[in-house]
């Protein structure tokens, strides 16, 4: 591979590379979840708490992402709500994750 | 309880603020829903086209500051934002600068939380040349204050109270804190306030934004297309803070 072929390589690598921190961004901004006044990210870290205090209590309280406690006295729904958003972002991301995939080979 | 959008806008002899503004409605309308009002002067009051229903609420600006923008230095007319706390009829604001566009409905699920002021303390350049950084330029934690979102609290009222005094004696807060930058600039103001007064929340995802020296070459409801050197990106839902200010002159 000649120098002009591996610049346009390395060019095509930063630009998938960006692509794929600026999907991340726009993954964790889609993730913010306000849930009764408090504000949370519906990642994994979240819907494991969640689903683990769940099985032990009723209703439990939880930190949100500015460590303010936050009363859930409705698990499910919560559980829920973490899901769909955690889902719905993660299928934005697989789309374009596919994309770059494709762009790559 | 009320909720709505602020924005601050004034022409100056170099940009026409008031394309942005109209963009940045369009925007609003689409994905927030919420009522708007726009403080601004005469001059730019009259070069608005229709907009539907929107609040005016006419001021004269100061006309005593400046920018560098693309090499150059240009008027900056920034000074009334300190009186957002008198000029919202909002219960919760989101004060927002016009070259910021919304292509999402994040700030109504950051709306829908408790807080007294929140805003950015961090960046990311979509073009991945971190040209913004707003590192090393101060001793103080840097927060932009292109959207902030506010309610009308007693720790609100007293954070614009102190956002007032840090203007009006700018010089002394720029030598306390070793702001690098002599012009007037409402991220400083506002970060001296909440370091100042030990208040405000941080959003905890960075403000997605593009430097001056990027090019907007297109844009629909969905997102914008930019230009960097010879490269060519996009953005689709994402919001983001674009510092080309000529992209809306047609």
């Amino acid at each position: 591979m000649d120098i002009g072929n591996i610049k346009k390589h390395s060019d095509l690598n930063f630009e998938v590379a960006q692509a794929k921190r600026n999907a991340l961004e726009k993954l964790r901004s889609r993730q913010l979840l306000a849930y009764n006044e408090r504000l949370f990210m519906a990642d994994a870290n979240t819907i494991n708490l969640v689903s683990t205090l769940k099985q032990h209590s009723k209703d439990f309280y939880v930190l949100d992402v500015n460590d303010n406690p936050c009363h859930v006295n409705d698990p499910d729904d919560f559980l829920i709500k973490l899901i769909e958003r955690n889902q719905e972002t993660l299928n934005a991301y697989q789309q374009l994750h596919q994309d770059l995939a494709k762009k790559r080979k | 309880m009320t909720i709505g959008v602020l924005m601050y806008c004034f022409d100056t002899p170099d940009i026409n603020y008031h394309r942005l503004a109209e963009r940045c409605v369009a925007q609003i309308r689409k994905y927030l829903k919420l009522e708007i009002t726009i403080v601004t002067d005469l001059e730019t009051f009259k070069k608005f086209r229709p907009m539907g229903m929107i609040n005016y609420k006419l001021v004269e600006a100061k006309t005593t500051n400046t920018r560098p923008y693309r090499g150059k230095s240009i008027a900056w007319y920034n000074k009334e934002r300190a009186l957002a706390y008198e000029h919202s009829p909002y219960d919760t604001t989101i004060l927002m600068d016009c070259d910021y566009f919304v292509f999402s409905s994040t700030l109504l699920e950051l709306a829908n939380t408790e807080f007294d002021m929140m805003l950015h303390d961090r960046v990311h350049d979509l073009t991945g040349h971190n040209m913004i950084s707003g590192e090393d330029e101060s001793t103080l934690p840097l927060v932009w204050a292109t959207v902030t979102l506010f309610k009308k609290t007693t720790n609100t009222e007293a954070i614009f109270s102190m956002i007032k005094h840090v203007q009006e004696y700018y010089t002394h807060y720029r030598n306390l804190y070793r702001i690098r930058y002599p012009n007037y600039r409402n991220d400083y103001a506002f970060a001296i306030a909440l370091h100042q007064l030990n208040l405000g929340n941080r959003i905890p995802t960075p403000m997605t934004m593009l430097a001056d020296r990027v090019d907007v070459v297109d844009s629909d409801e969905d997102g914008i297309v930019f230009k960097h050197g010879d490269a060519v990106n996009f953005t689709s839902g994402q919001d983001v803070h674009v510092m080309d200010k000529e992209w809306c002159n047609g």
